[in-house]
């Protein structure tokens, strides 16, 4: 006989044997749980499925609970939701795993990484090129040029190297880049103006346009590429390639507008009446000062690099060069004037080389190629004297540190000395010019709201205008992430936000080679595979690219060096989901997590003990169901887990059934092998 | 020395623990006169106790017996030295109706039991119908002893209700509190008053199965158990009418869990003892699927008392809170550590300080129901104990165990070892228990360590309540209440630790010295030989880093020359 | 089922017996080895997993031999505030022994208790099933020698 009670006050009518989940979801409100499974005898343990009996005041597993007649039922209270998030964060804070693998955390774009390094590694260069610019839509010059935060979390650190992670987009792209082409949605008549034709630029009209929003870049220079054209040298990315990357935006219908600066030429009042939406990516262009007397007498170094550039890497020899700073902007001058002919460059840096915010690979080829370093030195001033440049310098220490973190340093009285030069770079930093009509902030980049790029009345930032001056791979993601709202605010696409929960085993730096879970076979115990140099004297004397991209064969070795260590289970998985959905947070409780022993004893599934919730799906569907009885609940409390008799792991039959992969509502029970 | 008839000595766990057996072994070769082994009168401080009667039917007693041949010759002479008198307050407080045969009768002889009024109970069960008897157990007012307070007479009639006789009645006796043995030296001292009880519920439920599920930590009850299941079947009183009544015992195997009902059941069924989901209820599907239902030891001890007498003249002592009486088994900081029976409704104050002789100056709380209780302090010792007054200061009675916490104990300390306690015992199943509670557990351990903050007594606290409200079983229900407890009582003790880094009660290591005093030091260098871990230097300097804080030395030196203090202090 | 594991036959074969079959188990080779999971399975028509599942769910079931002698330190209540802690503390620093170990010998083992049910007598701590009570240091020690000496 069915009978009457109520969901969130309202009456709903619930069949003999229904649960009030049963009845909650015939009534379309579906109430999260991760252990219930019908074909099993109830196991009535993840407890995230609770609600509230109004009248008795008592939480209620709504998986196993039978509604009373009239029993007034609370699914959605503010009360009964903050049970299921707790719920929820205490099992994550008992999870041992990794949702999605560090490198792809570490990316700015959250490029999908370990599912390209497979797709490239395993000769599938198409496949992989679509991955990867389904976050990054630069592979040529991210290939070249990205200081890879990914390869910075790689696991594999702990065994010395890194994976080459940029090598497989940098190879992906020049296999496939000329042949490869976008589905492109029609066009909704949207249109949007980009200001700036910057990799943030390129990045929000790329994504604009796959959203089916007619994106047209207006750009100051006569060419497209912003810092990636002006400010990287051609010896890290040849301009050739550049030109054949930026091809293909308009091969896609993005249109291009140049020799348009924003407040002489071009008024933002007038952008923002002709388009739907506007998208400030205008970079930062000014370069910062010595701040010292006589900075006027410096070259900015940004200044230097677009000469050269606008030169065609034929400028005149600098002479005796100083370049004040230790970022990759200093790095690029000292190589670029080593590379136009000097036979005397230095670098001035104010603190020591541990310090220095340049890539160490920068630094180490800039020393091969000759470049002197003084370190602790500080500009005190510059003047004219006899035709010629004289920096007065002095000598430093370093002291407590800073606010970011780097030791301080402070001057060493009566150390001051001189040095002549031909020419003196300052490459300290840059800044944004914005003009007026744009929102800035006290830094002076543009004033973006809580989503990092949205300024209201359809008006966007995106890139180092907003950031300051920062990476391409950064430019790229908030320029994508700006089109995403602008696609959000005028066609109603909602945003695609990133699942936030991301459970970690750790970073590499706190965990040992033991600890690294180790699901394939083939992992490769190689060295990194090395990347082959032109000839130093050539490297010296031209503006030739430095490194050959990697062979195809060599990409395949080292596709077997990455381990992968993202979870098999990360789409998939109810827990991820339903933490996701309830707001919870990975850290909301700290304290031990399960043991991190997985078994891959058998040949096609892995059993992660680190994911399980303990609610013994996977025990009762092999016995109830597969009547096979192999796995069991052991131990009890925090250390209860599933294990087999003996610890000997599942027979290889198991092969055939699968059923408790199926069944297991996350990762712990799962195939071996990746898609 | 003639004069006496017979001895009587202790035998029960803790008369055999307190030497014991030695002074049974020097009375039987110092005399031919017959020896009885009882069991316990709940005076466990003064053990081994031998009980010495005379021909006049009065008798003497002698406590803390040793098995020297001195002292063994003082009592055949009836001697002065070492006479044990029950304390008056005591005589006066305590009402024996449950223990009135513990201890003076011989749990192995069924005759003893019998001589002394025993079965009478069954026997007047037998002339009245079922349902006469269960309605004299509601009469009673009698509420389920083991913790939860559910009304017996009710219990019994739903299983009653059941159709046929294929139902099964359990015992739990897998008294599971850490500090209750209430239902131990009642299996010991008399196995078949227990039985009797069961026998009762059978026939007024209608049941055909008995069976006790006993720890395997009572080796001794359960032998006494034993012989007395073989007596029944020999003397045939599990046989009413055409029934026969099937006894067993089970022995759990170390779970705290299994003192609650689904996973006693499971426990029985050779499962792991994991509670599940009700419904369905054991009087609906139970015991190998069939209708069960299970009362506590000390629930069934009550039983031919209340047939004996009626359920009106039980009901007639105790308080509104709870119906006759209850025992208590007393431990902790207090002079007369025992098992105690008194009426409901007895004050804490009467329990502790008139009973229990502790120390008005020095006690601070006392702790009821184990782990899954609170802690009352001092201050509301006015408290009339019964099931009800209990709940409203956030502990409960549980089963009856009752430890008195003196001043020098920690509270957050012992809050953190009860839920040490419970978060092991956490059968693994609810996500808020397994997870909650060694949540609750680490924070604790963090807050005793000194590394705690304020914070850390928000989460406790959010955390402890959610537990409570998110749990299948009584384990994970009631397991935050020592912490929630002592929160709402001694928060400044844990503000303390978490703010200052300070113990008060200088119990927690890592928040004390051990300082030594050299004005009262006499340099004999005991405390240099005691200490087992080198701490102390030839010149009496203790190194901190070194010293374990393991009292050694405290308890080693002559002169209490050495204390503990707060960290940092000398 | 090998042979030596013929005196579970005292028991009924019915699943339910299972516990009470590793408990004799347990008494009669001091652990539960692997051979009598296998046996207690086979005798008890349960399936091997089930029968490790409840062997480590209980804390009375051993998976390891123990030592000649057993010491179980009682952990309840009146005996953790009497010293049971310090207790643990002198056994480690004599035996080197901490909970749920056994010493190279195989004389000593050493597990914790939830309660002996002798609290009036705490601290106590219970070897090969003796009780022994009201606990100190020195008497402990004592204790222990005479073990060690037997």
């Amino acid at each position: 006989m069915s009978i009457e009670f109520f969901l969130d006050g309202k009456a709903v009518t619930a069949q003999p044997g229904q649960t009030i989940m049963d009845v909650a979801r015939a009534n379309g409100i579906n109430i999260p749980g991760l252990c219930g499974e019908k074909r099993i005898s109830k196991t009535t343990s993840c407890f995230v499925c609770v609600v509230k009996d109004k009248k008795t005041g008592k939480f209620l597993p709504s998986c196993s609970a039978m509604p009373g007649a009239g029993q007034e039922i609370e699914v959605t209270t503010p009360e009964v939701l903050e049970m299921r998030r707790t719920a929820l964060n205490l099992l994550l804070s008992e999870h041992n795993g990794d949702c999605e693998a560090p490198c792809t955390l570490a990316c700015p774009a959250h490029a999908a990484v370990e599912e390209y390094v497979r797709a490239a590694g395993n000769g599938d260069f198409e496949n992989a090129l679509k991955i990867i610019k389904e976050r990054i839509p630069m592979p040529i010059t991210v290939g070249r040029v990205c200081p890879r935060f990914c390869e910075k979390q790689c696991r594999r650190n702990i065994d010395g190297e890194p994976v080459a992670i940029n090598e497989f987009k940098r190879l992906a792209a020049d296999m496939c880049y000329d042949t490869y082409m976008e589905e492109l949605p029609e066009l909704t008549g949207k249109r949007a103006a980009i200001v700036g034709g910057g990799p943030a630029g390129l990045a929000a009209a790329y994504y604009l346009r796959l959203k089916g929003i007619q994106p047209v870049i207006f750009e100051q220079m006569p060419f497209a590429g912003g810092m990636t054209r002006y400010g990287i040298p051609e010896y890290r990315l040849p301009k050739a390639l550049l030109d054949k990357e930026i091809a293909h935006f308009e091969k896609m219908g993005i249109e291009f507008s140049f020799n348009q600066k924003l407040g002489s030429n071009l008024a933002l009042e007038d952008l923002k009446s002709e388009f739907d939406a506007v998208i400030i990516a205008i970079g930062c262009w000014q370069a910062s000062g010595m701040r010292c007397e006589g900075e006027e007498l410096a070259t900015p170094g940004i200044d230097f690099l677009r000469n050269a550039v606008e030169n065609n890497c034929v400028a005149p020899n600098p002479g005796k060069v100083l370049v004040v700073g230790g970022g990759n902007t200093a790095m690029d001058c000292l190589r670029t004037s080593v590379r136009l002919g000097s036979k005397e460059v230095y670098c001035i840096y104010r603190r020591s080389e541990a310090e220095m915010p340049a890539e160490k690979i920068e630094i180490h080829e800039a020393k091969e190629e000759g470049v002197n370093f003084q370190f602790l030195t500080a500009p005190v001033k510059l003047e004219k004297r006899n035709g010629r440049l004289v920096l007065t310098c002095q000598k430093m220490v370093l002291g407590e540190p800073d606010a970011s973190g780097r030791r301080k340093p402070v001057p060493e009285a009566g150390s001051d000395f001189e040095i002549e030069a031909d020419t003196v770079i300052a490459a300290i930093g840059q800044k944004t010019a914005a003009p007026a009509g744009i929102p800035v902030d006290r830094y002076g980049c543009f004033a973006a709201g809580e989503d990092g790029v949205s300024a209201g009345n359809g008006l966007y930032g995106a890139g180092d205008c907003v950031s300051g001056a920062a990476t391409v791979v950064e430019a790229l993601a908030s320029g994508r992430q700006a089109a995403m709202a602008a696609a959000r605010d005028l066609l109603g696409i909602p945003m695609e936000e990133e699942n936030p929960i991301n459970v970690s085993r750790g970073k590499w730096q706190e965990l040992t080679r033991d600890e690294l879970v180790i699901l394939r076979d083939d992992l490769s115990a190689a060295p990194r595979e090395q990347l082959s140099f032109i000839p130093l004297e050539e490297r010296k004397t031209t503006f030739k690219e430095v490194t050959a991209t990697i062979s195809v064969e060599q990409l395949a070795k080292e596709g077997k060096r990455c381990i992968e260590c993202s979870c098999s289970d990360k789409t998939e998985c109810k827990l991820r989901k339903f933490a996701g959905e309830s707001g919870c947070k990975v850290d909301a409780y700290s304290g031990i997590r399960q043991s991190a022993s997985y078994d891959v004893r058998h040949p096609e599934i892995i059993q992660d003990r680190g994911k399980c919730i303990k609610c013994g799906v996977c025990v009762k569907i092999c016995k109830e169901v597969v009547n096979k009885s192999l796995l069991s609940l052991q131990k009890r409390g925090f250390a209860s887990c599933i294990g087999t008799a003996f610890n000997q792991g599942l027979p290889d039959s198991c092969r055939e059934c699968g059923e408790c992969i199926n069944a297991c509502p996350t990762g712990a029970l799962d195939w071996r092998k990746k898609r | 020395m003639s004069n006496i008839v017979k001895f009587k000595i202790g035998m029960a766990s803790c008369g055999i623990a307190a030497g014991g057996e030695a002074v049974l072994e020097a009375l039987k070769n110092a005399t031919t006169l017959p020896i009885a082994e009882v069991g316990c009168i709940g005076h466990c401080y003064a053990e081994p106790l031998v009980e010495v009667c005379l021909a006049d039917g009065t008798s003497v007693m002698y406590g803390n017996v040793k098995a020297d041949e001195k002292s063994i010759q003082n009592i055949l002479a009836l001697g002065e030295s070492g006479r044990f008198e029950i304390p008056a307050v005591r005589k006066e407080k305590e009402l024996l109706k449950v223990l009135a045969l513990a201890g003076r009768i011989v749990p192995t002889v069924l005759d003893d039991y019998i001589a002394n009024g025993g079965y009478d109970g069954l026997k007047k069960a037998l002339t009245m119908k079922p349902e006469e008897v269960i309605n004299e157990v509601k009469l009673s007012g009698l509420r389920g002893r083991g913790g939860g307070g559910f009304p017996t007479g009710m219990k019994w009639s739903f299983l009653a209700a059941k159709p046929g006789f294929d139902k099964t009645v359990i015992c739990n006796a897998d008294e599971g509190d850490p500090g209750a043995f209430m239902d131990r030296s009642l299996m010991e001292s008399v196995p078949h008053q227990v039985l009797e009880g069961m026998l009762i519920a059978a026939y007024a439920t209608g049941a055909s199965r008995l069976v006790i599920y006993c720890r395997a930590e009572y080796p001794l009850a359960i032998k006494h158990l034993k012989i007395a299941i073989a007596q029944i079947n020999e003397a045939k009183l599990n046989i009413f009418g055409d029934r026969t009544v099937e006894i067993s015992i089970k022995e759990g195997a170390g779970a705290f869990v299994c003192g609650e009902e689904t996973a006693l059941i499971a426990s029985l069924e050779g499962q792991r003892g994991m509670p599940r989901f009700r419904p369905p209820f054991p009087t609906d599907r139970g015991y190998q699927d069939k209708p069960t239902m299970i009362n506590n030891v000390e629930t069934f001890g009550n039983i031919p008392v209340i047939l004996r007498d009626g359920g009106e003249t039980f009901a007639a002592t105790g308080s509104e809170g709870g119906k006759g009486t209850k025992l208590f088994a007393l431990a902790g900081d207090l002079k007369y550590p025992g098992l105690v029976e008194v009426p409901m409704g007895t004050t804490l104050n009467e329990i502790v300080f008139e009973i229990g002789g502790a120390d008005r100056e020095h006690v601070k709380a006392v702790q009821t129901g184990g782990p899954s209780g609170g802690c009352i302090p001092v201050e509301l010792f006015d408290t009339p104990v019964d099931y009800d007054s209990l709940r409203t200061l956030g502990a409960i009675m549980g089963s009856g165990g009752m430890i008195v916490i003196g001043k020098d104990r920690c509270m957050v300390e012992t809050a953190r070892y009860f839920l040490d306690f419970t978060h092991r015992e956490s059968c693994g199943k609810c996500t808020f228990c397994r997870v909650g509670t060694t949540r609750m557990y680490e924070t604790l351990e963090r807050i005793v360590a000194g590394k705690g903050c304020e914070a850390d007594l928000e989460l406790l606290e959010d955390l402890g309540k959610k537990i409570k409200a998110g749990s299948l079983c009584g384990l994970g229900q009631t397991a935050p209440n020592p912490v929630l407890a002592t929160l709402r009582f001694y928060k400044d003790e844990y503000l303390e630790h978490v703010n200052e880094h300070k113990c008060r009660a200088l119990q927690c290591n890592a928040l004390v010295d051990i300082a030594l005093n050299k004005d009262k030091c006499v340099k004999c260098k005991i405390c240099l030989k005691t200490c087992p871990v080198n701490a102390i230097s030839a010149d009496f300097e203790i190194d901190p880093e070194i010293c374990t804080r393991c009292n050694s030395c405290l308890d080693s030196c002559p002169k209490h020359a050495i204390t503990r203090v707060a960290k940092g202090d000398k | 089922m090998k042979k030596e594991y013929d005196f579970l036959k005292t028991i009924p074969a019915d699943p339910g017996n299972l516990i009470k079959g590793l408990q004799l188990l347990q008494a009669t080779e001091g652990y539960i080895s692997e051979d009598g999971i296998r046996a207690a399975a086979e005798y008890f028509n349960r399936p091997e997993a089930d029968v490790e599942g409840v062997v480590s769910f209980y804390a009375q079931f051993k998976r390891v031999k123990p030592g000649r002698y057993r010491i179980s330190v009682c952990d309840g209540t009146a005996c953790h505030l009497k010293g049971a802690p310090l207790i643990h503390e002198w056994l480690h620093q004599e035996l080197g022994l901490k909970p749920g170990e056994t010493d190279a010998d195989g004389i000593f083992s050493l597990e914790t208790v939830a309660c002996l049910g002798c609290c009036s007598l705490a601290p106590v701590i219970s070897v090969n099933g003796k009780v022994h009570g009201k606990l100190d240091r020195k008497t402990m020690m004592k204790i222990l020698k005479e073990y060690a000496a037997k």
